[in-house]
């Protein structure tokens, strides 16, 4: 079993700090220290025990990392795009090519928010803790980008046993726009553990896209997140596709803080072999007239496991509120275990919530009126299942995104089958 | 093409085909008739190798027998199947999957894959002929088709996938007068000394269009009178109950 304490000294190998920052990292680390990774007696992770996953898939978790060396990047060739380079977490290089330079600002992450300390998730406690790199991107008011950004995240292979805690910051500014496509590509060929914490902030009428892909499997332990802060007439739509990784938890948090701001959630994932993948939402409907939707479809093979909790919250004040969430999941595989665990609490009386969950396997009938026009079983699980996940991916607006997104899931995972 | 000896068929401990024989020739196009749950469906159903069944009996198709032989295999070697109640398929486009279909077909064939546009040709020859519209074949399959449009779209395939033994479940069922007309001539110019027909109908008016050589009256498991198209005029008249 591994007893993972770190020590205090650890901060002060990451550098000086104020005497306030300290403090705060000095606190989360003992929250850590006492807790541990969390473990299914911890509601938020009943679904996913992190103690006994991590426990039994590592030896040890190395906080020291030497800086590697700037490995090549293939970039995408299927549309031009701007680029944030992330090696290992860390803000590498980047290009705004196709920008107006002055309207966009991206440097190193430096945290200066020390007031979250709460000890509800050990993971957040640990990345305020030893959170040593990341990025915060900056778009001013007014302004449209004119192409999408790719946020290419490269993981080297010199990865062994580390973990990398790193924060990121998005704000876009009031009236702006920005559609980033946030892209992991993978060289690691051991186990590592990436915990994330970002920060995205939508000003008044502010429009955001994002898709969030893999590009290869890993042996990573991924966990994400997300808060998300929405103004008002501001409109988020996040398209998802986690698959990849050994292990992803991808917890999101959308605050609707502003009349009007809506927020799209939309997830598709083919999970195989023993992938545990989760995603936990939660939708803070906080003003009155706000939308939100969420669409979360899964497919299980072989021993993979899937989460889904999604939880929408509905203030008093928060009167004609829209929200709405399904989540579908079809089990290919007997030894493939789907959870799901919707939430609704409403204090408003003027609200109009729905939400769904089904799962089940595959239509027998599609499968027998396919082969009967001469497919295979496989061939006909392959087309029934590209079918379910492509409802997802057929919402990208872009044309050259869209098939881009299609190739990667159809080639790397679909056909893995 | 077909020879079907003493078949018994039953599902869930209930015994559906009780001694069924039927011998089809190359060319020939047989029609059966017979009332309700008296096991039309569940004979297509077994030819086309669908699971769940208990057969005992001969099945031999093209000389050889059909028992150890899969449901796409069957359709690779020429068996097709129109539904009586076609499949809804949400999230597969139509045409990609008739590209899909005639591929595996024309491999198992030993013939090589249809190009796009030699398939958008034949697509559009064939759709015209059935006074389909073609943009339907951009939609997921059968999803939201009127019932006389998935009947129409099953003659499609056929006449696309271009089969030895065609089994017709009530195609004719559903479908307007005009409608019944075209399919009928679809059905009509696929005719050949090569190609076997087994149409299950309800409705002698089908056979004034498709002239079948035999008649044969399913009832309760078993084929219980055979003959010619008198035999369909007659059950018009009397019913199953005049039968016997
Ligand atoms: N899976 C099943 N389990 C139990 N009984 C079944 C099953 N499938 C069919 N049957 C029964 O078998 C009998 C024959 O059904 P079948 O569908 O072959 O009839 P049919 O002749 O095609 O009728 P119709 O003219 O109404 O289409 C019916 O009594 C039906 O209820
Ligand atoms: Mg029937």
């Amino acid at each position: 079993m591994l007893n993972f304490k770190i020590n205090s000294n650890e901060i002060d190998k990451i550098g000086k700090f104020t005497k306030e920052e300290k403090y705060f990292r000095l606190k989360n680390l003992n929250h850590f220290n006492d807790i541990g990774f969390p473990n299914k007696r911890n509601e938020d992770w009943k679904f996913s025990d992190l103690k006994e996953i991590v426990s039994k898939n590592f030896n040890k978790l190395e906080l020291k990392l030497e800086k590697s060396k700037k490995p090549k990047i293939d970039f995408i060739k299927d549309f031009e795009h701007n680029y944030i380079v992330i090696i290992n977490g860390e803000l590498t290089y980047s290009d705004f090519k196709y920008e107006e330079k002055d309207k966009i600002k991206l440097q190193p992450f430096i945290n200066e928010d020390y007031s979250d300390s709460k000890k509800h998730n050990p993971l957040l406690n640990l990345n305020h803790a030893l959170s040593d790199k990341g990025y915060f991107l900056d778009v001013k008011e007014n302004y449209k980008f004119k192409k999408v950004l790719v946020i290419y995240h490269l993981f080297t292979e010199d990865l062994d046993e580390n973990i990398l805690n790193s924060k990121n910051k998005i704000k876009i500014g009031k009236n702006s726009e920005l559609h980033f496509l946030e892209f992991t590509i993978n060289e690691s060929k051991k186990n590592f553990f990436n915990n994330v914490y970002e920060d995205i902030i939508l000003e008044k009428s502010a429009a955001l896209k994002s898709i969030y892909l893999q590009n290869d499997k890993s042996f990573g332990y991924f966990h994400k997140y997300s808060r998300n802060s929405l103004s008002s007439d501001s409109n988020y739509t996040s398209f998802i596709f986690p698959t990849g990784h050994k292990f992803n938890k991808l917890d999101l948090e959308f605050n609707l803080e502003g009349e009007r701001s809506e927020c799209n959630l939309q997830s598709a994932s083919f999970l195989d072999d023993n992938v545990h993948q989760e995603v936990k939402t939660r939708v803070n409907h906080l003003f009155p007239n706000c939308k939100s939707y969420q669409k979360v479809k899964n497919v299980l093979n072989a021993e993979s496991k899937g989460v889904y909790q999604g939880k929408i919250f509905v203030k008093d004040v928060a009167q004609k509120t829209d929200a709405y969430q399904l989540s579908k999941a079809i089990l290919l595989s007997e030894l493939s275990e789907f959870d799901s665990k919707p939430e609704l609490e409403i204090y408003a009386d003027d609200v109009k919530c729905s939400h769904g969950s089904t799962s089940g396997n595959l239509d027998k009938d599609s499968i027998y009126y396919l082969m009967t026009r001469g497919l295979t079983k496989k061939e006909s699980t392959k087309l029934l299942v590209n079918g379910f996940l492509n409802e997802v991916v057929d919402s990208i607006k872009s044309n050259s995104i869209r098939n881009f997104v299609k190739n990667k899931l159809e080639n790397q995972f679909i056909n893995e089958y | 093409m077909l020879e079907i000896k003493d078949l018994n068929a039953s599902i869930n401990d209930k015994l559906i085909l009780k001694g069924l024989n039927i011998s089809i020739k190359p060319g020939e196009l047989h029609a059966i008739m017979g009332p309700n749950g008296s096991g039309k469906s569940t004979l297509a159903n077994v030819l086309s190798g669908k699971e769940g069944y208990n057969i005992s009996g001969e099945l031999n198709y093209l000389g050889k027998s059909l028992n150890e032989i899969s449901i796409d295999e069957r359709a690779q070697k020429g068996i097709f199947l129109a539904f009586q109640y076609p499949t809804e398929i949400p999230g597969v486009n139509t045409s990609n999957f008739l590209r899909t279909s005639l591929n595996k077909v024309r491999k198992a064939q030993g013939k090589k894959e249809i190009d796009a546009l030699s398939f958008l040709k034949l697509i559009k020859e064939k759709t015209t002929e059935l006074g389909m519209d073609e943009k339907m074949l951009t939609r997921q399959l059968n999803v939201g088709f009127s019932g006389g449009e998935k009947k129409k779209n099953e003659i499609l395939q056929m006449k696309i996938l271009d089969p030895n033994l065609i089994i017709l479940d009530e195609t004719d069922s559903g479908l307007d007068i005009d409608a019944l007309r075209i399919v009928a001539d679809g059905v009509n110019s696929s005719r050949d000394n090569k190609k076997s027909f087994l149409v299950i109908t309800h409705y002698q008016r089908l056979l004034n269009f498709i002239k079948p050589d035999f008649v044969h009256v399913l009832s309760n498991g078993k084929i219980v009178k055979s003959g010619n198209k008198e035999l369909a005029i007659q059950l018009e008249k009397t019913g199953y109950k005049g039968i016997n």
